[in-house]
C-alpha cells in the first residue's frame, strides 16, 4: 500500500537580501570626501600607513564613517570629568585646555545637590504642587550671566559654556593641547569615567572618533604604540594598584607586571542596543552567543582581571552550561587554578580551568601571564586572600615565597573564613549565589549592573504602594517609579533607576546634565541644563528614564521662546538625594519588603535574603 | 544594632522584651497596691501612653522625610507596643468587656482594635504569599483597566470566529454567561471570600460545549477558558489587595475612636478620683 502522507517540504528556496554592512550608519552623514582628504593631510593620519588597514575597513572609511568634525567656540566645555563617553577627540585646529583640577558642579552648570533640613522638607511637603511636573522658572533653565546663557546652540548641537573662562583657567592647573593631540581615548576604549574636564580655549576644530574607529586605527603601529604607551605609563599602574590582590606587591614587581600585562576586549560596547533582544533568549542560547574569554578544561596561561564590563562564569553541566557566578570590575578569573599549579607538588597533575569565562555585552580584561603572576604577584598575596585549595598547599610548601614577608604569608586563615569576601573584600573570583536560577535571572536581565537596584520581596509586600506615595511626596507629587518590573520567584526587580555600574545613559548627553555624584555614586539629572534630547532615555536599556513636559505651578506648560516647542526634561529616581532621610521608598515600606541594594556583588542580596527567615 | 539580625531572632527578642515589660508593670502595680496606692492609675496611664505611641505609626507613614527611623521600625514598635498594651489592659480591667456605657464601649473598642491588629499582622504575613502564588502582578489602580482589556479580548475572539456552528454555540453561551462575567465587577460575596466556584461553573459550561464544536470553535473555546482563568485570577488579586487596604482603613478609624474614648475615660476617671 502506498503511503500518501504528505511530509512537510524542506525549505529549498532562499531569499536574497542585502547583508548589513559595517558602515551602514555613519557617525556623521555630512562628512564629505573633501573633509576626509583634508584630514588625511593632517597628523597623525598623514603619517599612517594606509596598507596597515584591512581592505574592508580602510583608513578613509574610518575617517568618513567613524568620525565627526566639531567646531567649538571659546569657553565651550568639551568633556567633563566623571562623564562616560564612547569617543575620543583629536585636536585638528585651535587650542583646548585640559583642566587637571576638579571643577565644581556649579562651574559645569550642575546644580549642587544639598540635603534639605527637616523643616524645609516639611514645608515643601505641605506646599507640594497640585500640578504634575511643576517647576519654578529657575529649574527650567540656567539664568543668564552678563547676558549670556550657559547652554547655547553651536551649529546643530547644544553645548554648555564656562561662565568665567579666564578665572577658571587662571586659578586651576591646566595643560594646553594643540593640533595633533588626542584626548578622551582611555574613557572611550575602556568604558571608564573621564578623568579631566576639557575646555576650548580658542575657536577649535576637533575630530570626534568613536571607539569602533579608534580600535581599527590601532592597526597603525605608531598610533597603537603611542596609545598603549600612554595607557601603560599613565593608567595601568593605577588600575593594577586598585586591585586588592596587588596591594602588597612592591613597586619594582608592579612595573614588571605592567610591562607583561596584555589588554583585551570582548563583545560590543553598545551592549544596551542588543539587550532587549538578548534578554528574551533562553539562557542556554544566550550563553552560546557570548564571546568566550577563557574555556573550561584548558590549562590556565594567564590571570584574567576584569577592567570593565561584565563576564559570566559557567560550568559544563550535562549537555549545556550552568552559570555559577558573574564577574565585574576588579574581579579575577583563573586565580585558583594558577595558584594551585604554582604551589602544587611536582608529582601532582596541573589543574585545568574549572569554569569558562564569557563576555556579557562587553568585557575589557587585563591578562597577566602565568609566569609573571607566579614570580611577581603570588608571593605577595595574603594567604587569607588566596582560594582555599591554594592556601592549604601553602602550608605544605614552606619553601615557597621566600621573598615575601614571612609574617604576612604565614598569617593563619581565620577559622570561619574561606574567602576574601569574609574580610569585606570583593570576592576575587566573582559573585556567587546559592541558587543558579536567581543567578541566571540576574545575569540574563543584566541586573548585575545595578548598584542601587530596587528589589521587593513579594512574600512580604502588601501591595499598599506606600513606596510610590512616599516617592511622590518627596518629589513634589511626581513619583519617580511605578511598582512594576520583572519577577523571579518571590523577588520583584522594580523599574527604578539602578544607578548602574556601567551607566550607558550618561554616554552622549550633550550638556553633561546627567552625571554621577562622585561621593555617593548616585546618577542624577541636573534639570536646568537638560535640553530634553532624550539621549539618556533611549540609551537606558531598562527603560528607567522618562521624558516629560514641564509646567509652572498653575499648570501652564513651558515652551521654547524660539521654536515654540514644549520644554521636555528627563526624570528618574535620584535616591531622594535632597531628602534628609535618603531613599523614601525604602524608608516607607512597613513590612521590610523593599530594599535598595547593590546587585553588582552577591553578598548584599544574599544577606538580605538570609535575614528574611 | 538590630538592623542585621534575622527576622526570626528579632521576633523572639521583641517578644521576650514585651513579656518582661508586662511582668515589670505587673510587679510595679502589685507594689503600688501594697503601698496602698492606685495600681489602676499606673496601668491606665501606661495603656493610654501606649495608645499615643501606637498612633505615631500613622503619623510616620504620612511624613516620608521623618528622620526618626523607617516605617518598618515603627511598625515593629507598633506591633509589640500593641501587645504590651493588651497585656497591661488585662491588668487594668476587672473584666475584658466592662459594664457601664462608656466603659463598655471603650473596652469593646479596645478588644476590636486589638483583634483587628492581630488580624492585620496575620493578613500582612499570609496574603502577600497568596498574591505572589498567582501568575502576574497586577497593580490595584490598574485592575479596572485589565478587566476592560480581558473583556475586549473575549469580544474580539468571538468576532473573529468564522465557523457558523461556533458562532451560534459560543455566541449563545457568551451572551448568557461570559459577557456578564467579563463586563461586571466581582460580587461583594466574592470580594469578601473569594472562591473558585464561578470559575469552575464557567469552565465546566465551556467544556460541555466542546462536543458541539469543530476545530476552530474548540480553539476559541480554549482561548475563552484561558481568559476566564485570567479574569478570575485578576479578581482574586483585587479581592486580596482590597482586603489588605480596607483592613488598614478600618483599623485606623477604630484606633482614632479608641483614642477619643480613652481620653474621655481618663478625664472622667481623674475627675472622680479628685472629687
Amino acid at each position: 500500500m502506498i503511503d500518501n502522507t504528505v511530509l512537510p517540504l524542506e525549505p529549498t528556496e532562499t531569499i536574497a537580501v542585502r547583508r548589513p554592512q559595517r558602515w551602514d550608519a555613519p557617525m556623521d552623514a555630512l562628512m564629505s570626501q573633501s573633509d576626509v582628504n583634508w584630514l588625511k593631510s593632517r597628523e597623525p593620519f598623514a603619517s599612517m600607513d594606509a596598507k596597515a588597514f584591512p581592505k574592508t575597513t580602510p583608513l578613509e572609511g574610518i575617517l568618513k564613517n567613524d568620525c565627526r568634525l566639531h567646531r567649538c567656540e571659546p569657553g565651550e566645555i568639551i568633556v567633563r570629568e566623571g562623564d562616560y563617553g564612547n569617543s575620543a577627540y583629536l585636536v585638528i585646529a585651535g587650542g583646548v585646555r585640559l583642566v587637571l583640577d576638579s571643577l565644581t558642579g556649579e562651574q559645569l552648570g550642575r546644580t549642587p545637590q544639598t540635603k534639605m533640613s527637616w523643616s524645609e522638607a516639611l514645608s515643601r511637603f505641605w506646599r507640594r504642587s497640585r500640578v504634575n511636573e511643576a517647576r519654578e522658572p529657575h529649574e527650567i533653565t540656567l539664568s543668564m550671566t552678563n547676558g549670556v546663557t550657559p547652554v547655547r546652540q553651536v551649529d546643530d548641537r547644544a553645548a554648555i559654556f564656562l561662565q568665567d573662562v579666564d578665572a577658571v583657567l587662571g586659578t586651576n592647573e591646566t595643560v594646553p593641547l594643540g593640533p595633533g593631540e588626542l584626548f578622551g581615548e582611555v574613557a572611550a576604549m575602556y568604558r571608564a569615567p573621564r578623568t579631566a574636564t576639557v575646555i576650548a580655549e580658542t575657536e577649535a576644530t576637533l575630530l570626534e572618533i568613536r571607539w569602533q574607529g579608534l580600535r581599527i586605527l590601532r592597526r597603525d603601529p605608531d598610533f597603537c604604540r603611542s596609545l598603549d604607551d600612554h595607557y601603560r605609563t599613565q593608567w595601568l599602574p593605577i588600575h593594577l594598584r586598585e586591585l586588592p590582590l596587588m596591594r602588597h606587591v612592591p613597586e619594582s614587581n608592579l612595573s614588571r607586571v605592567v610591562e607583561a600585562t596584555q589588554l583585551q576586549s570582548y563583545g560590543r560596547m553598545e551592549w544596551n542596543a542588543d539587550y532587549k533582544r538578548s534578554r528574551k533568549l533562553p539562557a542556554a542560547e544566550q550563553i552560546l552567543t557570548e564571546p568566550m574569554v577563557a574555556e573550561e578544561g584548558r590549562l590556565p596561561t594567564e590571570l584574567i582581571i576584569v577592567r570593565s564590563g561584565f563576564g559570566r562564569v559557567s560550568q559544563q553541566f550535562g549537555a549545556g552550561h550552568r552559570t555559577v557566578a558573574y564577574v565585574g570590575k576588579s574581579h579575577t578569573f583563573g586565580l585558583e587554578e594558577l595558584a594551585y599549579n604554582a604551589l602544587r607538588d611536582e608529582t601532582s597533575p596541573p589543574q585545568p580551568l574549572q569554569q569558562s569565562l564569557r563576555a556579557i555585552g562587553f568585557l575589557d580584561t587585563l591578562h597577566i601571564p602565568a609566569e609573571t603572576f607566579v614570580s611577581e604577584v603570588l608571593p605577595y598575596i595574603r594567604r587569607s586572600e588566596l582560594p582555599a585549595i591554594a592556601a592549604s598547599l601553602l602550608v605544605e610548601t614552606p619553601a615557597f615565597g621566600k621573598r615575601a614577608s614571612d609574617d604576612r604569608r604565614k598569617a593563619s586563615r581565620p577559622a570561619n573564613s574561606t574567602s576574601a569576601e569574609s574580610r569585606g573584600l570583593a570576592h576575587p573570583s566573582g559573585s556567587q549565589f546559592e541558587t543558579t536560577g536567581l543567578l541566571e535571572f540576574i545575569v540574563q536581565n543584566r541586573l548585575n549592573n545595578g548598584r542601587e537596584a530596587m528589589v521587593i520581596d513579594l512574600h512580604r509586600c502588601t501591595r499598599c504602594d506606600d513606596c510610590v506615595k512616599a516617592c511622590a511626596s518627596v518629589h513634589d507629587g511626581n513619583p519617580r517609579f511605578v511598582r512594576q518590573g520583572s519577577t523571579h520567584d518571590r523577588l520583584q526587580f522594580v523599574q527604578a533607576c539602578m544607578h548602574c555600574a556601567d551607566p550607558v545613559c550618561m554616554i552622549g548627553c550633550p550638556t553633561g546634565s546627567i552625571a554621577r555624584d562622585t561621593d555617593t555614586g548616585v546618577v542624577t539629572i541636573h534639570e536646568p541644563i537638560c535640553v530634553g534630547c532624550g539621549t539618556c532615555a533611549s540609551a537606558c536599556p531598562y527603560e528607567n528614564i522618562r521624558m516629560t513636559s514641564v509646567n509652572d505651578h498653575e499648570g501652564r506648560p513651558y515652551h521654547d521662546a524660539t521654536t515654540g516647542k514644549p520644554i521636555i526634561k528627563a526624570t528618574k529616581c535620584d535616591m531622594c538625594s535632597s531628602s534628609p532621610t535618603g531613599p523614601a521608598c525604602q524608608a516607607a515600606c512597613a513590612h521590610d519588603a523593599l530594599v535598595r541594594i547593590d546587585l553588582s556583588e552577591s553578598k548584599p542580596l544574599r544577606e538580605w535574603l538570609e535575614r528574611r527567615q | 544594632m538590630l538592623g542585621n539580625i534575622s527576622f526570626r531572632k528579632r521576633r523572639w527578642f521583641a517578644l521576650a522584651i514585651t513579656t518582661l515589660a508586662i511582668f515589670a508593670v505587673r510587679w510595679l502595680a502589685s507594689r503600688t497596691s501594697m503601698n496602698l496606692g492606685r495600681p489602676e492609675v499606673l496601668t491606665g496611664s501606661t495603656v493610654l501612653a501606649c495608645l499615643f505611641l501606637l498612633v505615631l505609626l500613622g503619623v510616620r507613614r504620612r511624613l516620608p522625610f521623618w528622620r526618626l527611623g523607617s516605617v518598618s521600625m515603627w511598625t515593629q514598635i507598633h506591633i509589640y507596643s500593641g501587645l504590651f498594651a493588651g497585656g497591661v489592659y488585662l491588668l487594668h480591667v476587672p473584666a475584658i468587656i466592662a459594664g457601664g456605657r462608656l466603659e463598655f464601649a471603650l473596652s469593646l473598642l479596645f478588644v476590636i482594635v486589638t483583634l483587628s491588629g492581630m488580624y492585620g499582622v496575620y493578613a500582612s504575613r499570609t496574603l502577600p504569599k497568596r498574591l505572589t502564588a498567582i501568575e502576574g502582578q497586577h497593580r490595584f489602580d490598574l485592575v479596572d483597566w485589565h478587566r476592560g482589556q480581558i473583556s475586549k479580548a473575549a469580544r474580539s475572539l468571538l468576532d473573529d470566529v468564522k465557523e457558523q456552528t461556533a458562532v451560534r454555540v459560543l455566541g449563545g453561551y457568551y451572551g448568557k454567561n461570559l459577557q456578564p462575567f467579563f463586563a461586571s465587577r466581582p460580587s461583594l460575596a466574592f470580594v469578601m471570600a473569594p472562591t473558585n466556584l464561578r470559575r469552575k461553573r464557567l469552565l465546566t459550561g465551556l467544556q460541555q460545549l466542546d462536543r458541539y464544536l469543530e476545530s476552530e470553535g474548540r480553539e476559541t473555546s480554549g482561548a475563552l477558558a484561558a481568559l476566564v482563568r485570567r479574569r478570575d485570577e485578576l479578581d482574586y488579586q483585587y479581592a486580596l489587595q482590597l482586603r489588605l487596604r480596607m483592613w488598614v482603613v478600618v483599623h485606623s478609624v477604630l484606633s482614632l475612636l479608641l483614642i477619643a474614648f480613652a481620653i474621655t475615660h481618663a478625664v472622667t476617671a481623674f475627675r472622680f478620683m479628685s472629687s
